[in-house]
């Protein structure tokens, strides 16, 4: 019996030291790349989702045109287990780079981690194209030690200040219509964001947005990122009179808030960044009680920012039966980022690919892509926001569809042209702030 | 000359009768060897990371022995030492210009201040009262955190500070040479006199009491030692990482450093040792199966605890090895009589 569990284990190691090596062997005429997140979240799904359709789509056209030979695109996993572990998070891109020996990184969520894995990948002069986090120091590290951060590009959300600028506008355009179809003379918004150091700024930039456009502030409520129930918030804000709920939610407190938000008919509209709402199942987990809420979002369906959207979109949903998120980005990053530059310069060398790709003005499906420099001119690799780059999107749950209101008409400086998207729908006031408010 | 032969035949004579004599100490022996000559067979940056983590997490799991086990201080928040080490060489390195090897040290000071703090207050507390209330001290420090981002960075961390060393080679070594240093004076610290009134301490408080031992003196002391032991590894870990960061406190820490201890065997030193050297390896060897990796982990925990309630370690060690009833001194398993007192050992 003994000698049995001996073989046996014997036998499973070698097994697992087989296995393990396995993954280590790699391809000579490929381009490898690392795909980098929280593999087993959804964000971390949308990485690999994302990179999967560039691969298959680039590969299906025989690969990318390196100088006189074409080259396909090899994909290697790596989850990062950044939510649980910033350890995890630094050996997995390690391995990526020492033991995969990939050319290029995509991903990347938890700013904690990304910031350690961009250390590595720095350190290797690895092009990292950062998917997920949005926090401004990434790339003004680009700015302060350009020649060891240079390797590093923000690929998707633009950063944190545009995120803020993008829903204070959100809420202005919503202000505007409840104030003009209800007749309600001065808008009051109350602020509701989870218990998180990110949502500091941001209410504190919402606190002095709020007056500058026309509207009240009535107060701030902090329900716990993961709370189960916040009728205690809800009730206190229906007490006051608030018309718009200024949402800041990343966590899962969106969906209760949301749902006991439908349930006691809040006479107060949702309208901010509320992460769950940007997902296909929020209207199954609030049962539909999270109609009318609106959230910042990247893609929606039926909604073309530019000719290379709708494709995108379509063939996502067709390929993983579910719209895709901002960190799906990673198509974008290596289809219309990565492999175009390549083609331009003829080479792998990340000292000869930089240069190319940070003046690189080109369309990705979410809007044009630019990166920007600081006010003294030196160079950020941070995303270009704007009419004509990437704006984001106002998304609205009507009746189990998640809809774009916003860009609509939009004008960012009175000067500036127009910016509608294709496939932009009205914004729905909920009916029971029509019965209360309209006279 | 001389002098040098009289080492070389003193190493010799050691080797012969106190190492050669034991199979654990043969294996301590290897160990120290085959950490200090990885690098002259590999310059693989993968696996010179995952055994330079290893070394540091080493420092932590056997510094929270020397508490827990030894002295039975129960410290399920053993995270916030590290975490103080961390942020304390995070800080002196960012605003203070201080290098690595002055930080580090500081780091570990700033523990020992923090295992006072939290002591004194715990000095009353036993059992599941004190491991709830040490519970709470890392999660009170991340509030901290998160109270004053523009010094601690909040949910950022401190970020960008110096590399431990120019290269990975010179971290692998700083960090194996520290681990094996800091651990073999933990290790003689539990053989010590100290070592024995910790050990009493958790017997039996009372006793130690009534023979005219301060006992609150050496429960501060088990705290700040393994404060200290505990910093010096966050402050290493800061400095490889170029980050200290809200995840330095994080519950899962203190109890991930809970199961190392308890998978290797505490009240040992080399359990916890050994356990992060096959723990956190093993979670690596598994990225191949990432679906069930935390599975796989825990099972091999599981099981480990099950068969082995002792600890791994303490298992092998019991197996390779006996004690003889008499004097106490241990033998190897093949052997009928003690080598000392020549007692018979069945």
């Amino acid at each position: 019996m003994e000698r049995w569990k001996k073989r046996i284990f014997v036998l499973a190691m070698a097994f697992l030291f087989a296995v393990s090596s396995l993954t280590v062997a790699s391809g000579q005429d490929t381009i490898k790349i690392g795909v980098i997140g929280p593999m087993k979240f959804v964000q971390g799904i949308g990485h690999w989702n994302g990179a999967t359709m560039a691969a298959e789509e680039i590969n299906a056209k025989g690969g990318i045109q390196v100088g006189p030979r074409k080259m396909k695109v090899e994909l290697v996993q790596a989850d990062s287990n950044e939510f649980l572990s910033i350890t995890d998070a630094t050996t997995a891109m390690e391995r990526l780079i020492a033991r995969d020996k990939v050319h290029f990184v995509v991903g990347g969520f938890r700013t904690e981690a990304v910031l350690a894995m961009q250390d590595i990948a720095m350190e290797n002069k690895k092009i990292f194209i950062g998917v997920g986090a949005a926090h401004d120091e990434l790339c003004l590290r680009v700015a302060k030690d350009y020649k060891t951060y240079k390797y590093w590009f923000r690929g998707s959300p633009f950063n944190s200040s545009f995120l803020g600028r993008t829903s204070f506008i959100h809420l202005g355009t919503v202000g505007a219509i409840l104030r003009h179809s209800l007749n309600i003379p001065k808008v009051k918004v109350a602020i509701a964001a989870e218990k998180a150091e990110w949502t500091e700024p941001m209410i504190k930039a919402a606190e002095t947005a709020i007056p500058g456009m026309g509207m009240e502030a009535v107060g701030v409520w902090r329900p716990s990122a993961v709370a189960t129930d916040v009728t205690a918030e809800l009730s206190a804000i229906q007490r006051s009179e608030a018309h718009i709920i200024f949402t800041i939610f990343s966590a899962s407190v969106g969906i209760p808030f949301a749902r006991q938000a439908g349930e006691l008919k809040i006479p107060a509209v949702q309208v901010g960044i509320n992460v769950e709402a940007q997902k296909d199942g929020f209207w199954g987990a609030t049962r539909g009680m999270g109609n009318y809420v609106a959230t910042m979002n990247t893609y929606a369906r039926g909604v073309e920012s530019n000719e290379l959207t709708k494709a995108f979109v379509d063939t996502y949903v067709k390929r993983f039966g579910e719209t895709p998120t901002y960190t799906a980005d990673t198509y974008s990053a290596i289809v219309h980022g990565l492999a175009t530059t390549i083609e331009q310069a003829g080479t792998l060398d990340p000292d000869k690919l930089v240069p190319i790709h940070e003046t690189r003005v080109y369309k990705s499906p979410s809007g044009t892509v630019a990166y920007l420099k600081d006010a003294e001119g030196r160079h950020l690799h941070e995303l270009r926001w704007g009419p004509g780059f990437l704006t984001a999107l106002g998304v609205q749950w009507q009746d189990g569809e998640l809809k774009a209101f916003w860009p609509n008409k939009w004008k960012a400086t009175p000067e500036a042209p127009e910016v509608t998207y294709k496939g932009m729908v009205p914004y729905k006031i909920p009916p029971w702030m029509v019965e209360k408010f309209k006279k | 000359m001389a002098l040098i032969l009289f080492y070389l035949r003193k190493l010799f004579s050691v080797i012969k009768n106190e190492v050669l004599v034991l199979p654990s100490r043969v294996v301590v022996v290897l160990f120290f060897l085959f950490l200090l000559l990885v690098p002259l067979f590999t310059k693989d940056t993968y696996l010179l990371r995952i055994f330079t983590l290893t070394s540091i997490f080493a420092i932590l799991a056997a510094s929270w022995d020397l508490l827990s086990g030894f002295t039975g201080q129960m410290n399920f928040g053993h995270a916030l030492f590290f975490g103080v080490g961390a942020y304390s060489a995070a800080l002196l390195n960012k605003y203070g210009g201080i290098p690595p090897w002055g930080t580090v040290p500081l780091g570990g000071l700033g523990a020992v201040l923090a295992g006072l703090i939290i002591g004194i207050p715990c000095l009353r507390l036993r059992g599941t009262y004190l491991a709830l209330t040490t519970l709470a001290f890392p999660i009170i420090l991340m509030g901290l955190v998160f109270a004053f981002p523009n010094i601690t960075g909040g949910e950022l961390g401190i970020s960008g500070i110096a590399r431990l060393a120019g290269s990975r080679v010179a971290d692998y070594y700083i960090a194996v040479v520290v681990m094996l240093g800091l651990c073999t004076i933990m290790w003689k610290i539990t053989d010590s006199k100290t070592g024995i009134i910790f050990h009493a301490i958790r017997e039996d408080e009372l006793a130690v009491r009534t023979s005219g031992i301060n006992t609150t003196r050496y429960k501060l002391l088990a705290f700040s030692l393994s404060g200290f032991f505990a910093g010096i590894s966050g402050g290493i870990y800061a400095h490889f990482m170029r980050i200290a960061g809200p995840s330095t406190l994080e519950v899962s820490m203190s109890f991930q450093v809970v199961i190392w201890a308890i998978f290797g065997g505490i009240v040992t030193i080399y359990g916890p040792v050994g356990a992060v050297f096959v723990l956190f390896p093993l979670m690596e060897f598994l990225r191949f199966w990432q679906e069930y990796r935390i599975l796989m982990f825990a099972a091999v925990v599981l099981l480990i605890l099950l068969y082995m309630p002792d600890g791994l370690f303490r298992w092998l060690r019991d197996k390779i090895e006996k004690e003889c009833p008499r004097c106490k001194i241990r033998n190897i398993a093949t052997r009928d009589t003690c080598r000392i007192c020549t007692a018979s050992l069945d």
